[in-house]
């Protein structure tokens, strides 16, 4: 009998439907984006759209590169509409893991069993890292799919890099949601900490591009730590990449921690 | 050998409130515990701290000899576990919950599952959350019985099942003692526990109010008595009946008309009492199990208070 990593299988087996439902999401939001691009954005008429554009709208939506097609894909997917969807999708995920098994009593009964809590905690984290991974990797597929015919001029490394950073700030929120989870047992609790680090990260993004003197805010923001050195269009940040993961590693691992301490009340 | 389980002196607050207030049980192996009480007494706090679920504020438990925090998953795997509010959800289907369960639990038998659920009667081609409450805790009696655990620590295992399958249930129960399996058994249904249990502990209000075997324990004899007569004056019953000290609350219907109505509790032999009704003439008898609440409540009701070390022991 198969008896490695059973909470991970089982996580994957219950939520199989629900990835697929966001892999469509992406792969949606990306064939109804990339391909506008050589119509709107090559040819200069983009660039007149953001001119009369108020600047710190434009500055907010990070949209100044966006007549570059590295830009472009950055300003639409990455920054906008794919880190939309991956931190909600991680979130739901990371609070569903802990938080929501406790509320609806499936944690008790699985515990309950020969499973160590860390052995719980880590399984879990490890389930939506894959499926975050996953949605990853089927962005930067399409998107190197449709790179030449949207004429979007990326390079492989750049797109698997950006990706990466993707996925990183996804999964600080999906590592939050567990930590917060683990410690409180309350879904409600993990969903808000999740969706808050992603607001949080995106706010302070967005008043360090209009503020000079809160520049510093950029150290405080993992939105900032993805994208600020543009991994689309001038190559992996590995600095930024390193905080990314370190956060969520520290995350899943105090998660972990948490719950090996604490009462499983359903 | 060594208990199958022994608490000492095992206390769990909630914040200030105290849900166990100093436990001291022992689960002699190959029989089965019945741990009896009204709902809230904290049953299912004792048996989540056996299982490590939640964890004791002071006090020891020891389950297969040891701690259940230090045995750990391999102490689990020994053990086989019905939660109280057994929720199952979702689109897996019971058979493949039951392979999951069987990954985290001991070794189990090739055929065991398939035969549990024809006893019990349940489809495990079903998704789980189309099941009925009671074809859920069938599942959830599956996956504590399947890999044949040394204990099995059942919270209200029959909550929702039907009286065939709580029958079938109990034969269960008794073959597992047969196999040399112990049990630890809870519940609000005093019959249930008196047709399997060799020993059981009265918990009321986080403490041990009663313990013994259940032969010996008087909780069984207390019985509602409902009865109407005709032929006879309330006054003239009522002298008769004041002969019998094991009736008490008495209350005779003095309409003067007939029939005449008697309500009282028994407690203790029946015998006396359906003599004395058979020299009348009876229209109506009923005789009734009080809920356990209100026999724990008579019985016990001082040292439910809140007295700790007044156990009556059977």
């Amino acid at each position: 009998m198969v008896r490695v990593l059973p909470v991970f299988r089982r996580s994957l087996g219950d939520s199989w439907r629900s990835l697929i439902g966001w892999s469509v999401g992406v792969a949606a939001a990306l064939l109804l984006y990339l391909p506008l691009f050589p119509s709107i954005g090559g040819d200069g008429e983009m660039q007149q759209i953001i001119e009369s554009m108020p600047p710190e709208l434009v500055k907010t939506l990070g949209y100044e590169q966006i007549a570059s097609g590295p830009g472009y894909t950055q300003g639409t997917f990455f920054g906008l509409i794919g880190f939309l969807l991956l931190v909600i999708a991680a979130t739901a995920w990371g609070s569903a893991a802990i938080a929501g098994a406790e509320e609806s009593g499936q944690l008790e009964l699985t515990l309950a069993h020969g499973v160590s809590r860390s052995q719980y905690a880590l399984e879990s984290a490890l389930a939506v890292l894959v499926k975050l991974l996953w949605l990853g990797l089927l962005a930067a597929a399409l998107i190197l799919a449709l790179n030449e015919p949207s004429e979007l001029d990326v390079t492989v490394l750049n797109v698997l890099g950006a990706s990466k950073a993707l996925v990183g700030l996804a999964f600080v929120s999906a590592s939050l949601a567990l930590l917060v989870g683990a410690a409180t047992g309350r879904r409600s609790l993990a969903t808000a900490a999740g969706a808050g680090i992603a607001v949080l990260g995106y706010v302070f993004n967005a008043i360090a591009n209009q503020v000079a003197d809160a520049d510093w805010l950029r150290a405080l923001s993992p939105y900032s730590w993805a994208y600020h050195e543009m991994p689309l269009s001038d190559g992996p940040d590995w600095a930024g990449l390193a905080l990314l993961w370190g956060l969520g590693a520290v995350f899943a691992a105090a998660a972990t921690l948490l719950l090996r301490r604490r009462d499983i009340i359903g | 050998m060594s208990h199958a389980i022994e608490t000492i002196d095992l206390k769990k607050n909630y914040g200030s409130h105290a849900a166990i207030r100093g436990l001291s049980i022992t689960v002699e192996p190959g029989t089965v515990f019945g741990l009896i009480g009204p709902n809230g007494a904290g049953k299912t706090t004792t048996l989540r701290m056996l299982l490590d679920v939640i964890r004791p504020s002071s006090g020891v438990a020891r389950v297969l000899g040891e701690t259940p925090q230090a045995g750990g998953p391999a102490l689990r795997r020994r053990i086989g576990f019905v939660p109280g509010e057994l929720r199952l959800e979702g689109r897996i289907r019971g058979r493949a919950l039951l392979r999951h369960y069987a990954e985290i639990s001991g070794q189990v038998a090739p055929g065991a599952v398939d035969d549990l659920a024809d006893r019990l009667g349940v489809d495990l081609n079903r998704e789980v959350r189309k099941l009925s409450k009671g074809n859920k805790q069938k599942l959830g009696l599956i996956q504590a019985f399947m890999h044949r655990p040394e204990l099995l620590v059942l919270d209200e295992p029959t909550s929702g099942l039907d009286p065939l399958v709580q029958r079938e249930f109990l034969t269960m129960v008794r073959e597992a003692r047969a196999n040399g399996q112990t049990i630890l058994l809870s519940s609000h249904v005093l019959s249930e526990i008196q047709q399997t249990a060799d020993q059981v502990a009265v918990l009321s209000d986080g403490l041990i109010v009663a313990e013994g075997d259940v032969a010996a324990l008087r909780l069984g004899r207390i019985r509602r008595v409902r009865a109407s007569f005709t032929g006879i004056a309330a006054a003239a019953l009522r002298q008769e009946l004041d002969h019998l000290p094991t009736l008490r609350d008495i209350d005779i219907d003095v309409t003067g008309t007939e029939p005449v109505r008697l309500t009282a509790t028994i407690d203790g032999d029946i015998d006396p009492l359906v003599k004395l009704l058979a020299r009348h003439s009876v229209l109506d008898l009923a005789v009734e199990e009080p809920d356990l609440e209100e026999s724990v409540l008579q019985l016990y009701g001082s040292s439910a208070n809140g007295r700790n070390g007044e156990v009556r022991h059977g």
